[in-house]
């Protein structure tokens, strides 16, 4: 018996014009691991919400939608509330109660359980999930990752038969997205319910999966294995396939019909190819030529630390970006990179040493974009840093988001609001920008446009210092990289070099190809090298 | 120092503070209330340390100074003149004494309430009007939930504002609270609009399905049967000797005791024992540890 | 529906809150005088205090309130307790009876009760529990209910002056209901006596922060009141509480 089943089902919201999902049909079978993938704006949320009718926006539906074979709207509401789960974006919106223990146990209540039953469900809950000594912490101690796991036990303790998981680690680090998913890994493995994922990490979660989903346009493009997804896309040439993981995107290219989705099985590939084989080029040359000699930011030997008492967070730390330059701090957290971030913008004084900085007007971009906005329209926002016209012509160009100016900055999508907080700090035109982790939660359509805009920045000479975890976005985009470790830069590179130098902190295309090639940092620059030494 | 009468049951708790302060807002019998005052200060700096006792010195006395000699220009009752103001009402021993018994039982429901305010954690409140009123106690632990979220939020948007120039901490004082108001703006909007998905959580998870009930960390033990059943004798004896009269004293016009008896001792006794209750518990915790011979 | 509803539900509480006001105050009243000596005037108002706002409670558990009623009243409560917390550093400026105010007219008079009673029990709850907790609680209250119950949603969108109004209301409203109360509630916790003059000179001395307080409020509204209204009216639309 399938789970769901949707036949010829169509949705269309009660002002839309055009209907957001269009004539869809697909079964999900018990147990299985399903990732739907697509743009923001594809209908992935529409299409998930559905399955979820408390969840689901009004307006109008078409064609069949069925739960176990009935009609999902006839699934009285104790059964729906505790058969389906769903996990949202945000970690910290979902979290109702303040304490640990009250939100595990809100479902349960909500069902209407006796206090002992609860306790043990709450009990063997905390345990499968190894959050038994959180349990009577407030909400406010835990980490974003940990609070998205909270989330996700609290429905874990009703006993759903299907998990829905929208977008669930694109507010958290990668330490903390790894655990996550592995969590979701480990309750359909182990547990056997049925998952289906929205997720922009596919390097991990692919392999992970039964089947995919691709919706575009509100359509659902394909329906398959991870691997034949894979094929599919790029027989249609389809721009999804540049958001598949490295492996599958090199190996497709050197070998006729080779998907691999783990970097293991793209590097085995990899060296199959090249066994026997001589490299006759085994590096690409690249000029890392500064756009300028002049110094923006530059530091020298500062110290800095919160309290008298405590320890350096910033200690003896020296380095300099170059006017025009984009820079990129990474690290783990908790190093400094965003204290360092904070210096460089005046938030803090370091205690020893000294900062200079050539240029003026410095801005930084918050990671929460919500900070900024102030107006109910995106225009009258951008009216509310600079009245003139002619400026916000510019930068609503320059961010594309002259189609979007009546709306409600509310109204707009994640990566949308990114950018018109972008818009807002350009406004202020700075001579150098500060970013901190600017891709969190961006699909990479969002990532490739945010790169354009600030390569455009960078070539009128602004200077850009960006704090991130988004290795590839870095590798791929950034001039210079810095690698912060305990207060301090342990590493400083071109990227192309930073990268190829390190061995674990680096791209997945280095990590496969590194043991064939000697600075294949990414998927480009890997076939490029495949395609010197082909022949 | 680990407080044990945290540890029992709510009901203990408040059924305790409950009694102990209305008790303390009743009994103007010197006595009694040098017995609920010591017992509230010794608790309190059980609770909170030395800094407790500092904090009612500093606040408290200056206060008890300020009502004791507040109190005889508006109230002239009292036998004992001591002189006379010069609109040519007495100015009365009395009035005084009572001035600083109206005092001292302000400072020593304060005081309770302190104690109160470390014991009866949100959990508690949780528990005791989560089944009678379930909807406000969830808007109550929702608010717990949101207090501290939105002063991070107040912090984030403070310093992305910084960022971009306007800074609260700088500027006339105009523009200072120009920044201040925009903030707090951006932080309602912020807050309502991210409350829709807390709401499709809560309903995603069920709420408003009929017969919810209350889940608790709670479990009455046979410990905290047993406080109870103590409890209840000594309010019951406390009581009964405030309704036969034994605790009450008469200030004006002329203050008068009522006199010692066997019963009325036995009502001192157990008053003694209600107020000194968290102290002695918190003793015998203290030897059943050093009995069990643990801390070896 | 809805009309019919909000009829029956008002009568619902009047008829609870007639039984308090003709049986069970006077009774506590007669009770109060005849066995409470010393004590009586403060223990007789403390509990017509309990009595008047048990009803609010009451009703509003009975309505089994949906879940996005409950959030944006918490969430309102939220504000409120943050905005008292953010201007801590300035004593009696505070935004509690602006937002208060605000919530009754968008929430109409019995959500604006339960903000202002909610939003005096948690900041109590945060900055300490004291005798007066019930005082500030029906206090805030009551000016969340009066709000309610005079501006009238339809009437905001008709006249641009009503937010004049609407800050005189919250000076007026602070400095005759809540310092009146407040000081009441110090008058007899200190003395225990109940005689106009002590209360004239109660509030004369708690005039300067009154004062102080009735401003704060008149600012706060001034400033917040249309945006605030504003935004909860466009989250209520998305919620789907206005269709």
């Amino acid at each position: 018996m399938a789970l769901f089943e949707l036949k010829d089902f169509s949705f269309k919201y009660p002002f839309g014009e055009d209907y957001a999902l269009k004539r869809i049909n697909l079964t999900i079978e018990k147990g299985e691991f399903i990732t739907i993938c697509g743009d923001s704006g594809s209908g992935k949320t529409t299409l998930m919400r559905q399955l979820k009718p408390v969840l689901a926006p009004h307006g109008e539906k078409e064609g069949e939608l069925l739960y176990e074979e009935r009609d999902i709207n006839r699934l009285d509401l104790r059964e729906q509330a505790s058969k389906i789960g769903y996990v949202l974006q945000n970690p910290d919106n979902q979290i109702v109660t303040d304490k640990v223990w009250h939100e595990l146990a809100f479902g349960l209540e909500s069902l209407g359980y006796d206090a002992a039953e609860i306790r043990l469900k709450v009990g063997e809950m905390a345990s499968f999930f190894g959050i038994q000594h959180w349990f009577h912490k407030k909400v406010i101690e835990l980490s974003g990752g940990q609070k998205q796991l909270l989330n996700l036990a609290s429905i874990m303790a009703m006993q759903p038969e299907v998990i829905i998981l929208d977008e669930p680690t694109s507010q958290l680090d990668p330490v903390g997205a790894i655990n996550f998913l592995d969590t979701i890994k480990k309750i359909n493995r182990d547990l056997g319910i049925t998952i289906l994922i929205a997720e922009h990490r596919l390097e991990e979660i692919l392999p992970m999966s039964d089947r995919v989903f691709v919706i575009d346009g509100g359509k659902l493009l394909i329906d398959a294995t991870p691997t034949q997804a894979g094929r599919l896309l790029k027989e249609m040439n389809h721009p999804m396939f540049y958001a598949m993981p490295s492996s599958m995107q090199i190996v497709s290219h050197m070998v006729q019909d080779e998907y691999p989705l783990t970097i293991r099985e793209g590097r085995q590939s990899i060296e199959r190819y090249f066994k026997n084989k001589e490299i006759r080029v085994p590096r690409l040359e690249k000029s890392h030529k500064p756009a300028s000699d002049k110094k923006a930011i530059e530091f020298k030997h500062v110290y800095f630390k919160y309290e008298k008492e405590g320890p350096d967070i910033i200690s003896d730390l020296s380095f300099s970006v170059n006017e025009g330059e984009f820079y990129g701090l990474l690290g783990g957290n908790g190093t400094g990179k965003t204290t360092t971030l904070n210096l460089v913008g005046g938030m803090l004084k370091p205690h020893h040493g000294k900062i200079n900085l050539a240029k003026k007007r410095i801005v930084t971009l918050p990671q929460n974009p919500q900070a900024l906005f102030v107006k109910k329209t995106v225009l009258e926002d951008l009216r509310d840093i600079a009245k003139d016209k002619d400026a916000i012509d510019r930068v609503t160009k320059l961010t594309h988001m002259a189609y979007l100016l009546k709306a409600h900055p509310y109204d707009l999508s994640g990566g949308e609001q990114q950018r018109l907080a972008l818009a807002k700090i350009l406004l202020l035109e700075p001579q150098i920008l500060l970013l901190d982790e600017p891709t969190k939660g961006m699909d990479a359509y969002f990532k490739r446009q945010l790169a354009q805009i600030l390569r455009e920045l960078t070539s009128k000479g602004v200077t850009i210092l960006m704090v991130s975890h988004d290795i590839e976005f870095c590798a791929q985009y950034v001039d210079r990289c810095g690698m912060f470790f305990n207060g301090d830069l342990i590493s400083e590179a071109p990227s192309n070099i930073f990268f190829s130098r390190n061995s674990f902190y680096t791209t997945s295309s280095n990590r496969m190809s590194r043991f064939v090639f000697e600075n294949g940092v990414t998927i480009k620059d890997v076939i490029t090298l495949w395609e010197k030494n082909k022949a | 120092m680990v407080d044990c009468f945290e540890k029992y049951h709510p009901v203990v708790n408040f059924v305790y503070f409950f009694a102990v302060i209305i008790f303390a807002m009743f009994f103007l019998h010197p006595v009694y209330m040098a017995l609920s005052l010591s017992g509230a200060c010794i608790y309190s700096i059980m609770l909170n340390g030395k800094k407790a006792l500092k904090f009612n010195l500093v606040y408290m006395l200056p206060s008890m100074l300020v009502l004791a000699c507040v109190n005889p220009l508006f109230n002239h009752e009292g036998m004992t003149i001591l002189f006379y103001l010069k609109d040519g009402n007495p100015f009365t021993l009395e009035s005084i004494i009572y001035g600083i018994v109206s005092a001292t039982m302000i400072i020593n429901v304060i005081i309770w309430f302190s104690c109160h305010n470390q014991i009866m954690s949100s959990d508690k409140i949780m528990y005791l009007f989560g089944k009678v009123i379930p909807a406000s106690s969830l808007i109550f632990s929702m608010v717990l939930r949101f207090v501290p979220l939105y002063k991070a939020r107040i912090k984030t948007i403070s310093n992305a504002q910084k960022c971009i120039g306007n800074d609260v901490s700088q500027g006339n004082v105009l523009r200072r609270a120009r920044n201040g108001l925009k903030i707090l703006s951006i932080m309602v909007t912020w807050s309502l609009e991210s409350s829709i998905e807390t709401a499709d959580s809560m309903k995603a998870r069920g709420y408003g399905l009929k017969g919810r009930t209350a889940f608790s960390i709670y479990k009455m033990t046979l410990k905290d049967k047993v406080v109870i059943g103590l409890l209840a004798i000594l309010i019951a004896l406390v009581a009964m000797g405030a309704c036969s009269g034994l605790i009450y004293v008469n200030y004006f016009p002329r203050i008068q005791f009522t006199p010692v008896t066997v019963w009325s001792s036995f009502v001192f006794i157990s008053y003694f024992l209600l107020c000194y209750m968290p102290i002695f518990l918190n003793i015998y915790d203290e030897i059943m540890w050093r009995i069990s011979g643990q801390n070896v | 529906m809805g009309k019919e509803q909000g009829v029956k539900r008002l009568s619902k509480r009047t008829l609870v809150e007639a039984f308090f006001i003709l049986l069970i105050i006077p009774l506590t009243i007669f009770w109060g005088l005849t066995v409470l000596d010393d004590r009586k005037y403060y223990f007789i108002s403390m509990l017509i205090i309990f009595y008047t706002m048990l009803p609010f409670f009451m009703v509003f558990e009975g309505r089994k309130p949906k879940a996005r009623e409950l959030m944006v009243i918490a969430v309102l409560v939220a504000i409120a307790v943050a905005g008292r917390w953010a201007f801590f550093m300035l004593p009696q400026f505070k935004p509690v009876v602006a937002i208060v105010i605000i919530a009754g007219v968008c929430l109409g008079a019995e959500s604006g009760f339960l903000v202002g009673a909610m939003s005096g029990f948690v900041s109590n709850f945060l900055f300490g529990q004291g005798p007066w907790t019930p005082w500030q609680m029906f206090s805030f209250g009551i000016i969340g209910f009066l709000a309610g119950i005079l501006f009238k949603k339809g009437l905001l969108k008709k006249n641009g002056w009503i937010y004049l109004y609407l800050c005189v209301f919250g000076g007026l409203s602070t400095l005759l209901i809540y310092g009146p109360l407040m000081n009441t509630q110090s008058m007899l916790a200190a003395t225990g006596q109940f005689t106009l003059e002590l209360l004239i000179i109660y509030c004369l001395s708690g005039l300067p922060f009154d004062l102080i307080h009735a401003f704060a409020t008149v600012f706060f509204l001034l400033i917040l009141s249309k945006p605030m209204i504003e935004k909860i009216e466009r989250v209520k639309i998305k919620y789907g509480l206005i269709e």
